[in-house]
């Protein structure tokens, strides 16, 4: 019987405060085969690690017991100590005090050390049994799939670009840029953000490394981390990439009108347009939705083609499949506006002076539909009075429960923009609930939109009101000066939240990645890990992830490009033995593993047999992940799973019921 | 189709003409109304002073319903209508607290049903009856009469007990009043209460607040104002003159419950409709519509 | 308790407070965030100065005593549009419903309003008593010549079951 030695953790007081650790290594000393029983106060510190590799060594240990918190915690580093004293890492159990008993049950502690009596004595039975496993080694491809073209998605681009990995960066717009490329200024320093951006939209076309495909779309995923094979759907254009100069005397003559996305709908476009200014490609697109020749099958009109002089138009353009091979993924698919018309008490979508938050930013850009003068939509005049409203959408449980982020600094941004604008002439109130300015910089940008006589009122309207006459006024109580007061603006901003991507669901599909409860894409670790899923090679970057502002998109991007690089530099990964198996001999072929396996990881595979042709399932190693619902499964226990196997699992439920320091505990 | 209704207490003591205006437009279709025998009040006065007495009473009415055997109890008032749905998602969410409340009822012989559906007066003529329908019966449109809704406050909020039409963009009185030909202005005070609660303990504020509606709405130009409860027909019809004297505006402005204004389009006579009772100057909207 | 306020050196009554928590079967009044929505948008604010984030706060702080036998309670209107509103889902309404139950049990003052209502209740069953009604041509009716449908009131055993209710807290 192989030698054991038993390691119980006091956690500090965590475990130690509620269990009596003492009378649990007392028990443990009288298991049988148990060389050494200790207890520590902090086994995975130094000391502690250092305690249990000099037993190895001294006690020639063959089994390794360690009784502390969730293996969730440190398996990892208890299996790295254990090898490095020589002893291979799967020989090593780790028994659960902390999270099963010592917090579970912090008001009952003698009930509690009784169950962690137990819970040693089950942890020594499968210590037992346990066998050495290898990890197993898998090349991977070193390219790297970034989805999503806005500010997140193009600086992981350029730091994977940069660092010799080759990347194909899908945006699902005609142009790269996101939501960045909309914005006026960005806070707290009123940069112009398009000249921030476009040097970096131009650095990723240029950039040898990128592969940029816009108007483009992921429709499948296959394979593992390091490994994924992916079917990237390029939309027709109805215009030659190489050949469009980008000139734009086809939107000149196109006839059908179209909303101007970009925009946000304020202006019109044609049905051959360049997404904006700043496009990048800056390549033509004819929307098939729109266009007359597209969306009625017959030889009309054909404008554009007169006046293309590049001969650049190709109707007859077909969308293409692209096939790529990846060792990870970066999600940087963004976040959507929250929509104001849900919220029918504000006028949104009914009254024209009231504009969402990134309407206003289209208004006050240069670029924009009135060329970047603050004009109230209904009737093109220069507003008086323009009224900031927060939280629409946010803080709110009958929509999102969560804070925005970004909601309270956008307002401080475009109100101090109001003032720049127009100077002394207008009036600024901003209805706030709280006034959030975190980040660096972010309060002295508060305090400068103090300092330029933007009025802040504590409190929000019920509701927004239009008189007879198309006067917008509405009611507010102002917690600062205990006064009812009436507001009665010409303009009034809604600082609509940000919220998860209407596309999440599918995203979430093809990758396998979850979602918060929030609706934004799952982090692996909130606290510790947040640029990952909790699926292997795929990182999440920008606002998909939850709602943020530039500079923590850009941080979180060049994070995950940092930990994508880390996974492919070695041209190999690491893969855990911990999987199923296949015992040929028993598999009878029935497919019921094959098909209820949820990672696409059994294949069945023709195998000479008695001199006959069988079918036999297998596992594809590198694809499972350690499930167990194939060992569930199968109707003749052929599939057993490496480190849990069925004799390890059930000699703990054996050792439940044997009982514990009362001789004959019945279960 | 045969519906229970209660009509609760202000109807029956002397808001008669939406009484007599549902018992004349129903019937024309096909729904016969049976009404509730030895009916208390619902409660509403009630939930101020002790909220145990207040459900107990509205499930009284609810278990009065259950003797008629019949499914469906019509209720006109809006805030009878309030009322017996707080009371009911009351003694679904509170197990202990309900069987006291049904143990009571008990004591009289009588058993609190569940099941029995809440109607106001609005849904069950938009959404059971049906717009189609509506339309079909009318035989007199009241083609140039323009005019403003007023649904009330608690048919519509708060809509997580599910009311009778959307809390923000209640539109189902307007195509109502659209279906008997009448044209229905929306505008912005259309959420705006009557005030009719505060007449228990505010009258001049409760005057205040539905003299100051009513002089809006009267600047809006429109033909009359059309409402569905006997509250606000109390404070917007009965106390017309009054509540004009507490905001200082001289009113004589038509107010009518809708289901007089659907009589009148399905042709029955005036007085049936209780048109003779109305407090407001109704003879300016009458004369409009045609002969 | 380590608070007091030094206008009225009154001290939070956590018992109280308890107690309205429980009338209301739910914790979501101590959400409230104070975004003010319910005040801004209070029918009877202008008129009567009842400011819905006030009660929610004077309540989640323990200042219960004060408002049950407060005047200010009673000023509410019961548009419901605050707890429409409310982001948090805290409702002014059933706190301020709460309060008032609380003053009956009390015995506070009560506007005689809600008295007679329920006396009525007991007598007849209905809060209304019957009542004439005139024409616009001054003509006396009442619900006899109008043919509608003599009332049948509840019998007395009702009366008993109704005191019974009232009773219960």
């Amino acid at each position: 019987m192989p030698k054991i030695g038993i390691y119980v953790c006091h956690c500090g007081l965590n475990i130690a405060g509620v269990v009596d650790v003492k009378r649990v290594v007392e028990y443990a000393k009288g298991l049988p085969d148990v060389a050494v029983a200790r207890n520590y106060t902090y086994m995975c510190s130094e000391p502690g690690q250092r305690m249990i590799q000099d037993d190895i060594k001294v006690h020639n240990l063959e089994r390794v017991v360690i009784a502390t918190c969730s293996p969730r915690m440190h398996e990892e580093t208890f299996r790295r100590a254990v090898a490095e004293a020589g002893l291979n890492p799967y020989l090593l159990e780790i028994v659960n005090l902390r999270e099963h008993v010592s917090w579970a049950h912090s008001d009952e502690p003698e009930r509690a050390t009784e169950k962690a009596i137990d819970l040693v004595r089950m942890g020594v039975a499968r210590a037992m049994l346990l066998e050495p496993l290898e990890k197993t080694r898998v090349s991977v491809e070193r390219n790297v799939l970034v989805v999503g073209g806005g500010i997140a998605g193009m600086q992981a681009s350029l730091d994977l670009a940069d660092a010799g990995l080759r990347v194909y960066l899908v945006e699902k717009a005609q142009s790269i840029g996101g939501r960045m490329a909309q914005l006026d200024k960005t806070f707290p320093t009123l940069d112009c953000s398009a000249c921030i951006l476009t040097p970096k939209m131009v650095d990723v076309a240029k950039h040898p490394n990128i592969t940029l495909l816009t108007n483009s779309e992921v429709t499948a995923v296959k394979g593992f981390v390091g490994n994924y094979e992916v079917s990237i759907l390029k939309k027709p254009r109805y215009v030659d990439e190489k050949a469009c100069v980008g000139c734009e005397l086809c939107t000149k003559v196109c006839p059908v009108k179209v909303p101007d996305e970009f925009n946000e709908g304020l202006s019109q476009t044609r049905a051959i347009s360049i997404y904006s200014p700043y496009a990048v490609p800056k390549v033509a697109t004819i929307s098939p939705k729109h266009c007359l020749r597209l969306r009625f099958n017959k030889d009309v009109c054909g404008k554009c083609v007169e006046a293309c002089e590049a001969k650049a138009i190709k109707f007859d353009q077909q969308p293409e499949t692209i096939q790529i091979k990846v060792g990870g993924v970066v999600l940087a698919v963004g976040s959507e506006v929250f929509d104001a018309s849900r919220m029918a008490e504000l006028g949104y979508g009914r009254y024209k002076n009231v504009v969402s938050n990134i309407e206003f930013e289209r208004i006050v850009n240069a670029s924009g539909p009135t060329g970047g003068k603050i004009l109230c939509p209904s009737n093109k005049q220069v507003p008086k009075n323009v009224v900031f409203v927060q939280c629409v959408g946010s803080r709110d449980k009958r929509f999102h429960e969560y804070c925005c982020r970004v909601g309270c600094m956008a307002t401080l941004k475009q109100a101090i923009l109001t003032r720049e604008h127009l100077g002394k002439d207008v009036n600024v109130y901003v209805c706030f609930n709280d006034m959030r300015a975190f980040g660096k910089g972010y309060d002295e940008f508060y305090r400068r939109a103090r300092d330029l006589d933007i009025n802040f009122v504590a409190g929000l309207p019920s509701d927004i009101r239009c008189d007879a006459k198309g006067g917008l006024h509405f009611d507010v109580y102002d917690k600062g000066t205990n006064k009812l007061l009436e507001l009665r603006p010409d303009l009034i901003v809604l600082a609509n939240g940000l919220v998860p991507n209407s596309d999440l669901g599918k995203i979430g599909e093809l990758f396998h990645v979850s979602r918060s409860a929030d609706g934004f894409l799952l982090e692996a670790h909130p606290k510790l890990r947040p640029l990952e899923s909790a699926v292997g090679g795929i990182f999440l970057a920008g606002a998909c992830q939850g709602p943020k502002d530039i500079p923590d998109a850009v941080a979180q991007a060049s994070g995950a490009a940092a930990k994508v690089v880390d996974l492919l530099a070695g041209g190999e990964i690491e893969l855990e033995p911990l999987k199923a198996v296949v015992d040929k001999d028993m598999c009878s072929g029935c497919r019921i593993c094959e098909s209820i396996c949820p990672f696409i990881a059994i294949e069945m595979k023709t195998e000479k047999a008695d001199g006959e042709e069988k079918l036999r399932a297998e596992v594809v190693e590198a694809m499972c992940q350690g499930c167990g619902l194939c060992v569930a499964a199968c109707p003749t226990s052929a599939i057993k799973m490496r480190h849990y196997t069925d004799e390890q699992v059930l000699a703990q439920v054996q050792a439940a019921c044997a009982g514990g320091e009362a001789k004959g505990g019945g279960c | 189709m045969k519906v229970a209704v209660f009509w609760g207490c202000r109807i029956l003591t002397s808001q008669y003409a939406y009484e007599m205006s549902v018992r004349e437009t129903f019937p024309r279709f096909k729904v016969e109304l049976a009404d509730l025998s030895e009916a208390n009040c619902c409660g509403d006065p009630v939930k101020s002073m002790n909220d145990f007495a207040a459900n107990y009473l509205a499930a009284r009415v609810v278990a009065l319903a259950n003797n008629t055997g019949l499914s469906d109890l019509l209720v006109p008032c809006n805030r009878c209508h309030f009322v017996i749905s707080e009371a009911k998602s009351f003694m679904a969410k509170n197990e202990k607290t309900s069987k006291k409340i049904v143990e009571i009822l008990k004591e009289e012989g009588l058993d609190y049903n569940p099941s029995i559906k809440i109607w106001h007066t609005i849904d069950f003529l938009h959404d059971f009856v049906g717009l189609k329908h509506v339309k079909k019966a009318v035989q007199k449109p009241l083609k140039g009469l323009k005019l403003a809704t007023h649904v009330g406050c608690q048919i519509v909020r708060y809509s997580e007990l599910g009311r009778v039409d959307d809390a923000e963009n209640p539109r189902k009185l307007d195509e109502l009043v659209r279906a008997v030909g009448a044209e229905s202005v929306d505008y912005a005070e259309k959420l705006d209460c009557c005030g009719a609660n505060l007449m228990l303990s505010h009258v001049d504020s409760a005057l205040s607040l539905a003299g100051t509606k009513l002089s809006i709405v009267h600047g809006y130009g429109v033909d009359g104002l059309v409402v569905s409860c006997p509250d606000c027909g109390l404070m917007f019809d009965y106390k017309q003159k009054d509540a004009g004297a507490t905001v200082g505006a001289k009113l004589g402005f038509p107010v009518v419950y809708y289901t007089q204004l659907l009589g009148l389009a399905l042709g029955v006579e005036q007085e049936k409709l209780g048109l003779h009772l109305n407090q407001s100057p109704v003879d300016k909207l009458l004369s409009k519509v045609s002969a | 308790m380590g608070l007091t306020d030094l206008t009225s050196m009154a001290k939070p009554n956590l018992e109280s407070r308890e107690k309205i928590l429980r009338k209301l079967g739910g914790r979501e009044l101590v959400n409230c965030f104070q975004c003010i929505k319910c005040t801004s948008g209070c029918t009877a604010l202008k008129l009567l100065e009842l400011k819905p984030h006030e009660i929610i706060k004077l309540v989640n702080t323990g200042f219960v005593d004060e408002l049950a036998s407060s005047d200010i309670i009673w000023t509410c209107v019961t548009c419901l549009k605050c707890l429409q509103r409310c982001p948090q889902r805290a409702s002014p309404y059933h706190v301020i419903m709460a309060l008032r139950n609380l003053a009956v049990e009390r015995e506070a003052k009560v506007p005689e309003g809600y008295l007679k209502a329920v006396s009525r209740i007991l007598e007849i069953g209905l809060a209304e008593g019957v009542q004439d009604v005139v024409t616009r041509k001054m003509e006396i009716l009442n619900r006899e010549s109008l043919k509608l449908p003599k009332i049948t009131y509840p019998k007395e055993s009702f009366q008993a079951a109704f005191m019974k209710a009232m009773e219960e807290r």
